[in-house]
Order: structure tokens, then C-alpha cells, then sequence
């Protein structure tokens, strides 16, 4: 009896018969716009860029009186204006390294190298979103100091709290971070958990190979 | 010539190739979908990834050779499957009409196996069956894939024992 394997080749080199496309319908095709991972994963990039960028302007575009308070703190604190100049220094370095990977994705190199170079890019998004709850946890927690420390009115405030009441408003203030950084975490998750388990799966595959 | 005549030759001399060596887009997508929408979404994905990367084709690969591994890393990293939940069966019926002899039932009966196992491997997987299939040889194989060539012939032996397997429990 013929091998399996042998009898399945023939069969599958006899087996062509596939709606034939002609030149135009493959001329349309090329001008169709692509949903690889790939360009997701490029919108999601520039997605979250904004958003972050966003972010730090929103007290900007606060009321005036936000403004000048804001303005006072950066300018009297040093360690404010130097974090505000580092964020924007980091933001460039970023968009740059983000740039710089999706450069590097081809879909002519390996399979292998591929699916590397993809995670890859999908690692320098995940350190800006880290390096942005850090951020956002340090400056949250500077500013806290600040408005309790300059503000006389909320100083004594605080200071006439009772435990009872200091333990709750403390409390509220680390449910309010943490519940903060777990929903962006679980977010970020979910999409690139989604997007690329299927990526992973062979990436991992093409791994366990080479051992 | 001026810049837009020579990007429309560009253009009609890839659409000629591609139309003649269809049958590499259209084996891979046979591979890895379910239905006749699925197989012609990912046949327009490789399509565009092609064109897209035209421009880093040279001349000193053929452009089947080419095709072989644009088509496969689509199929494996680039494409999103649509959430279409068909069965197994539905697939078996529209897409693999199976050629055998028809007086050999039980050559078609294998044959029907073969492809119902193929279909429980996972991507990389049916890549190497794809390039077995396709008479590719261990050099090719570890180069499309990524791995070393003793690593190829180590998992081809696998899947193709694996095969074996499902097909003679």
C-alpha cells in the first residue's frame, strides 16, 4: 500500500482546483486596505501616545485659577520642572524606539524573526505604559504633598482630623491610585493579551524548537 | 517615462505574477481557514503584504520561492482571524473536494483522514506540512521558519509521526 503521506502529496498537488482570480480582481485587491496585527497594533500605539501626552496637558487646559496654582508649584519646585522636562524628553525617546521597531517589522524576514520583531514593538509600548503609572503615581503623590503642605486651609484641615478620619481619608486616597493603575493595567492587558495570544502560541512553538 | 507610468508597470508586472502563481496564495489559505469568506479575507490580507513588501523583492529568489514565505508568515503572524464560528465538517465538505480515484474507496477515505488530522495541528505545523507538501527541501524549511535545519527535519519527522498516528490509532 502507498504511504499515507505519499498518497495525501499526490492528492493535494491534484487538488487545485481554486476560483481563479483574474488581473483585475487581484488589482483591487492591492489597493484594499490591510487589518494585519500589525497596523493594529500601530493604531494602538499612537493611541495610547496621545492619550498619555493627553493627560499631561489636561491642567492646561483646566481652569485659569488650576493654571496659576499649577504654575506656582512648577515654578517654585524644581523636582516638578525637572520630572516635567524628563517626561518630554522620554515621550521623544519613545516615538523614537516605537519608530525604530516598526521599522524593523518585514514580513520578508523568517517566521521567527517576525514574530520577534512584533513583540518586540508590543515590549516598548508595554515600558511606556509602566514608565506612565510610575509617573503618574509619583506626580500624584508629589502634588498631594504639595496642595496639603502650601495649603494652610487643608493643612489645618487634616491636622484636626481625628484617626478615625485620617485613616479613611488616607484610605480613599490609595484605594483611588491603586484602583487607578489596576484599571489601566487590566485595559492594556486585554488588548494585547487578545491581540497577540495567538502570535505568542507560535512565537513560543518556534522557540521550544531550537531546544 | 515619468514616475506614474513606471509605478503602473511595476504594479501590472507583480498583478501578472501573482495571477500566475495564485495557487501558492490560494494552497496556503486552504491551510489555515475554515470557509470560503475566510479563505478569500486571507487571500486579499497576503495579496496586500505581498504588493507591500514588492519593493524589497529582488530579483535573485524566484518570486514563487517568494511567495512561500509572505504567504505562510501572514497566515501564521500577520492575520486576524475573523470571528466566524464554522464547523469542522461544513469546512471538509465546501473546501477539500477530494480528487482520489474514485474506485478506491479506501484511498479516499485516508485522504478525507489525512486532511481532518491536518487540521488539528497547530500553525507551525501545518506550515511544515505545507512546505512538505510542497516539495520544499530542509533548507528552505529552516529558512522560512526561523529554525535550523537539523531542528526542521527533527519536527517534520514529529508532525509527520503525528499524522501517522491520528490516521492509525
Amino acid at each position: 500500500m502507498m504511504d499515507e503521506l505519499e498518497l495525501l502529496k499526490k492528492d493535494w498537488k491534484q487538488n487545485d482546483d481554486f476560483k481563479v482570480f483574474s488581473n483585475s480582481e487581484i488589482y483591487k485587491m492591492l489597493h484594499k486596505k490591510s487589518s494585519s496585527i500589525v497596523k493594529i497594533l500601530f493604531y494602538i500605539s499612537i493611541a495610547e501616545l496621545l492619550f498619555w501626552i493627553g493627560i499631561s496637558f489636561i491642567p492646561y487646559f483646566s481652569s485659569e485659577e488650576f493654571q496659576e496654582q499649577m504654575e506656582l508649584m512648577y515654578g517654585s519646585d524644581i523636582v516638578l520642572t525637572t520630572l516635567n522636562i524628563f517626561s518630554y524628553v522620554v515621550i521623544a525617546l519613545f516615538i523614537f524606539l516605537l519608530f525604530r521597531a516598526y521599522k524593523a517589522i518585514s514580513v520578508t524576514d523568517n517566521a521567527k524573526k517576525l514574530m520577534k520583531d512584533i513583540l518586540h514593538t508590543r515590549k516598548v509600548i508595554k515600558w511606556y505604559v509602566i514608565y506612565n503609572l510610575v509617573m503618574a503615581f509619583t506626580a500624584l503623590s508629589i502634588s498631594l504633598f504639595h496642595a496639603f503642605h502650601d495649603n494652610p486651609e487643608l493643612s489645618a484641615q487634616i491636622e484636626q482630623f481625628n484617626t478615625t478620619q485620617l485613616f479613611i481619608f488616607t484610605g480613599t486616597i490609595i484605594v483611588f491610585i491603586v484602583a487607578f493603575v489596576c484599571i489601566i493595567w487590566l485595559f492594556y492587558a486585554l488588548i494585547y493579551g487578545l491581540l497577540l495570544k495567538r502570535l505568542k502560541r507560535n512565537y513560543n512553538e518556534l522557540k521550544r524548537l531550537e531546544f | 517615462m515619468n514616475f506614474y507610468r513606471l509605478s503602473d508597470s511595476i504594479e501590472q508586472s507583480f498583478v501578472e505574477q501573482l495571477q500566475k502563481h495564485q495557487n501558492i496564495v490560494h494552497k496556503v489559505c486552504r491551510l489555515y481557514t475554515n470557509n470560503k469568506d475566510a479563505h478569500n479575507d486571507l487571500f486579499q490580507e497576503i495579496t496586500i503584504q505581498l504588493w507591500r513588501a514588492y519593493p524589497k523583492f529582488r530579483g535573485d529568489s524566484k518570486f514563487s520561492t517568494w511567495m512561500y514565505r509572505v504567504g505562510l508568515n501572514t497566515a501564521i503572524t500577520l492575520y486576524r482571524k475573523k470571528k466566524r464560528r464554522i464547523q469542522t465538517r461544513e469546512f471538509n465538505a465546501v473546501e477539500f473536494k477530494i480528487k482520489a480515484e474514485p474506485y478506491d474507496d479506501t484511498e479516499d477515505e485516508q485522504i478525507k483522514l489525512m486532511y481532518t488530522a491536518i487540521r488539528q495541528l497547530n500553525d507551525i505545523e501545518k506550515a511544515l506540512v505545507f512546505l512538505y507538501l510542497e516539495d520544499k527541501d530542509y533548507r528552505e524549511i529552516s529558512e522560512t521558519l526561523g529554525i535550523t535545519e537539523v531542528n526542521a527535519r527533527v519536527k517534520m519527522n514529529r508532525v509527520k509521526k503525528k499524522l501517522r498516528t491520528i490516521i492509525n490509532p
